[in-house]
């Protein structure tokens, strides 16, 4: 815990340094995007690359899930990439074409991301195309569906932080939003072909998707992606809302036990959506956050060596900021009170030009480290496009780091770090002469 | 080569179209958008230039024996030497460490058996000063006494972490079964009793000893042009040239029949370990790197798929292990139904010994071509690919050497049927070393 204190000592006290001169700004390659009235369609060619990206937004995120379907916008998805083509399930189908097709739900989305050889994609999009059009959601389909569904939900269970941040996104948004990605055991056993079906019919619409392609192009891929759009019905879906209930100032705490080795602290923060003036702030405060309280380390630290991290969970709206305390690592509660000793003091004084700087750096360099896979590009691309960056999204994203000065960190922190939702996960207890 | 006679050829290569400058020499042929040069303070330096994400993976690559040059091996020797010289306070500019962390890119040092690497991934605007920053501190090696403790604290965590990794101590068991003696014979990382059993002294002998420029192999992978590499620093006065002897320590293979191994370990796993061909015999390398892809690559292989419908808590990993001579196919698998586990895997290897119909190798094949792809596409997986292939002795060969068009891809062209089963019978026969671990199982006995 010493090594924690002092190293918030030494960054609370970097406040007071000299200015250096900003480094040049890092760009992508420029995206373009084109909307032909229905469907936006976001493009980033890279004609060095071997391979071809391609993600397909639809609207079909949790949000749209009600208290009785949790789990809904998943097994929708599982069932998509089970539905025969050809013969076999769409997923083999495009890996026996020389491709790999996978799923993520978040808060606004089911995003499926198609990648393979440049040359092959159009054909790939096409396998794609056909299963959207007729998806195949037979009871024997959904209860196969769901198997592999409970397999991951149980999976999930023993990764702890994976386990804070789920409680802290259904504290936080308090609705469909924010219930588990992947729904749950009894959830998921009150679905069937009906609800699947119906939710597919309700969500996957024109009006509502989107694509984002990314890597080396051929002209082909183009009249694939008009196909798989008009492979989807007409429509648009209401708009959500954008808000969530207000944390309370006395920092609710939520206790769970799994088994685990030691406990982890989640505390999650309201944060500035993309597109907002604080956006570029916000990306400040996570570098700030993540790194003001870990030990030094010459190397780079992976996710299980870390004592303390944060993510910036953008992917829903209203976004939130995540902090986790590894138990493992440093005590929590000591930590916990540094991150609270923290979090005034940015409220309280402008960063230094020079911490502004380096932190403003470290968050760039984060943030690119996180979008070098044609996934993670084409993520981006269509994520940042469809949450307030319709030109060039990702640049868009950069631009707005680039942009944030002291004053919009101190405001920012004074907005979203004060109030604050606390998701403890402790080991089981032991049973009694254990 | 000397140092001057390497700058005269640096010079006269500058004006030489770079697609012309690649396979000039000894210099291997990587294909026309990778750049060969010889650099002036001598070693390798390899630059891929790419599009896309603004970021360049810098990693210099060194061949040399993990546990150290000394008669008696030390354990975990070659991986704090390297962590020690990058925690340690340059007489002049910025650790590598701290500039790395300072630009928000990523650090990290693996070790081998043989070889070392040291990686950063950082913002191109930065890529400049770091190969400055990395190859000053590598080519001319400094160890403080501050940065060893640091560094000893860091691998001795490392190493603890590791011990929890079942994939990484079947690893090392194989490898201690398959080979009597030499680097492969022991843990490269080592666990944490031997991290902290290596003295200072140890440390910086091995620096010095193998940290020289002439043994470096320095590549550069992304937004950033051919020119980047006259930002390496010089070699230190005086060194000369690694002889082969140094650099290829022998790792004799048992003689004696494998025998399996059991360690205590709280998931009950198992792991197979076999001997290989050489990187030389590229397309019999090409043939077993095909059957673990077809077998056991996540999600499409047939035994990972056939275990995500039986056993969803399973995990299995195998991959040929491509080395200078010989290389090693190993296999390792894990579940709580541990023994139908091991069905599912013994079934697998069993169909690699029949030819596939010619249909099914078709789309096997190029599912195999996608996956090599997918995981050649970001800088630090090229670098890492080009760095691996030249130390191992055969950089022409690399997957990522000329793309599709490449002699990596040739081979797999060139395969059919039946001498991919036939590589299987000739490689997949023999008793394999087998290692298992469970929370039954006594101590290793040997």
């Amino acid at each position: 815990m010493k090594a924690v204190a002092l190293t918030l000592a030494a960054g609370v006290a970097l406040l007071g340094a000299a200015p250096s001169p900003a480094p040049a700004p890092a760009r992508f390659p420029a995206a373009s995007s084109s909307y032909d009235g229905t469907t936006r369609i976001f493009v980033e060619s890279d004609a060095g690359a071997q391979l071809a990206g391609l993600q397909i937004f639809v609207g079909a995120g949790l949000a749209r899930q009600t208290a009785s379907t949790a789990g809904v916008a998943a097994l929708t998805a599982e069932c998509i990439l089970r539905t025969p083509v050809a013969g076999v399930p769409l997923r083999d189908a495009v890996a026996a074409g020389g491709g790999s097709l996978e799923y993520t739900v978040d808060a606004r989305s089911t995003h499926f991301y198609l990648e393979g050889l440049a040359d092959r994609m159009p054909a790939l999009t096409g396998l794609v195309t056909l299963a959207l059009a007729t998806p195949g959601f037979s009871p024997g389909a959904v209860a196969a569906a769901r198997a592999q569904l409970e397999a991951r939900v149980d999976d999930s269970q023993s990764n702890a932080i994976a386990t804070g941040v789920e409680m802290f996104r259904r504290s936080y948004y308090a609705g469909p939003a924010g219930s588990p990605a992947l729904g749950s055991r009894s959830s998921l056993a009150n679905l069937g072909a009906a609800e699947v079906a119906a939710f597919f019919k309700a969500n996957y619409v024109r009006g509502s998707a989107s694509l984002s392609a990314v890597g080396r192009l051929v002209p082909e891929l183009a009249v694939a992606e008009q196909n798989l759009i008009g492979a989807l019905p007409e429509g648009t879906l209401p708009a959500l809302s954008a808000k969530a209930p207000a944390i309370p100032a006395e920092s609710p705490r939520i206790v769970a036990r799994r088994d685990v080795g030691a406990p982890i602290v989640v505390v999650g923060f309201a944060a500035a959506d993309p597109g907002s003036a604080d956006f570029g702030a916000m990306l400040v405060l996570q570098s700030l956050l993540s790194n003001a309280l870990e030990r030094p380390s010459t190397t780079s630290l992976g996710l299980r060596e870390r004592s303390v991290g944060a993510f910036y969970l953008y992917d829903a709206t209203p976004a939130s900021l995540i902090v986790y305390v590894n138990g493992n690592r440093v005590d929590p509660s000591l930590a916990i009170h540094g991150l609270g000793v923290l979090a005034a003091s940015l409220a309280q004084r402008r960063l230094t030009p020079e911490v502004l700087r380096r932190y403003k750096s470290v968050a760039e360099g984060a943030f690119l480290n996180d979008t070098i896979t044609l996934a993670d590009r084409s993520y981006l691309l269509g994520a940042f496009g469809s949450l307030g960056y319709a030109n060039d999204p990702v640049n868009a994203a950069l631009t707005a780091l680039d942009a944030a000065t002291a004053a919009d960190v101190q405001r920012a922190a004074k907005r979203y770090l004060q109030r604050s939702i606390v998701a403890l996960v402790l080991p089981r207890q032991a049973s009694p002469g254990n | 080569m000397s140092r001057a006679s390497a700058a005269v050829l640096a010079a006269l290569l500058a004006a030489v179209p770079l697609s012309a400058r690649a396979g000039a020499g000894d210099l291997p042929d990587l294909g026309p958008s990778v750049s060969v040069d010889k650099l002036e303070a001598g070693g390798t330096a390899i630059v891929h230039p790419m599009d896309g994400a603004p970021v360049a993976a810098i990693e210099l690559w060194y061949r040399a024996p993990s546990t150290g040059f000394a008669a008696k091996p030390v354990s975990s020797l070659a991986r704090l030497a390297a962590q020690a010289v990058a925690a340690s306070k340059p007489l002049v500019g910025p650790g590598l460490g701290s500039l790395v962390n300072e630009v928000g890119g990523r650090l990290a040092i693996s070790v081998f058996p043989d070889s070392i690497e040291i990686s950063a991934l950082v913002p191109a605007s930065a890529a400049q000063r770091v190969v400055r920053t990395m190859t000053t501190a590598y080519f001319a090696p400094v160890l403080t006494t501050d940065g060893f403790g640091a560094a000893q604290q860091d691998v001795v965590r490392e190493a603890a972490l590791e011990r929890f990794n079942p994939e990484t101590l079947l690893r090392d068991t194989v490898f201690g079964e398959l080979f009597s003696g030499g680097p492969k014979h022991y843990p490269p990382l080592g666990d944490p009793n031997a991290v902290a059993a290596v003295t200072e002294t140890e440390a910086r002998a091995f620096a010095t000893r193998a940290f020289r420029s002439q043994n470096a192999v320095l590549v550069v992978s992304g937004t950033v042009d051919a020119g980047i590499v006259k930002s390496a620093a010089s070699g230190r006065p005086g060194s000369e040239d690694m002889n082969r002897d140094e650099a290829h320590a022998a790792s004799p293979l048992a003689t004696a029949a494998p025998e399996t191994l059991q360690k205590a370990f709280d998931l009950p796993a198992g792991g197979y370990g076999w001997v290989g061909p050489r990187i030389a015999d590229e397309r019999e390398a090409t043939a077993l790197d095909f059957i673990a892809d077809y077998l056991f690559r996540p999600e499409g292989g047939v035994v990972s798929r056939e275990l995500a419908q039986s056993d969803p808590d399973a995990f299995v990993v195998g991959q040929f292990i491509t080395l200078y001579d010989p290389g090693v196919v190993f296999v390792a698998y894990a579940g709580k139904r541990i023994d139908a586990v091991r069905a599912a895997v013994d079934r697998g290897l069993a169909l690699a010994h029949k030819a596939l119909s010619p249909a099914a190798f078709a789309v096997a094949r190029v599912a195999f071509e996608y996956n090599l792809l997918h995981e050649l596409q970001t800088p630090t997986e090229l670098a890492d690919n080009f760095g691996w292939y030249t130390v191992e002795g055969n950089a022409s060969y690399a997957p990522g050497a000329g793309g599709r068009d490449g002699a990596y891809f040739k081979a797999a062209d060139s395969l059919t049927p039946e001498f991919v089963a036939a590589v299987a019978d000739k490689y997949l026969t023999p008793t394999p070393a087998i290692a298992t671990l469970g929370p039954q199982s006594k101590p290793a006995a040997k």
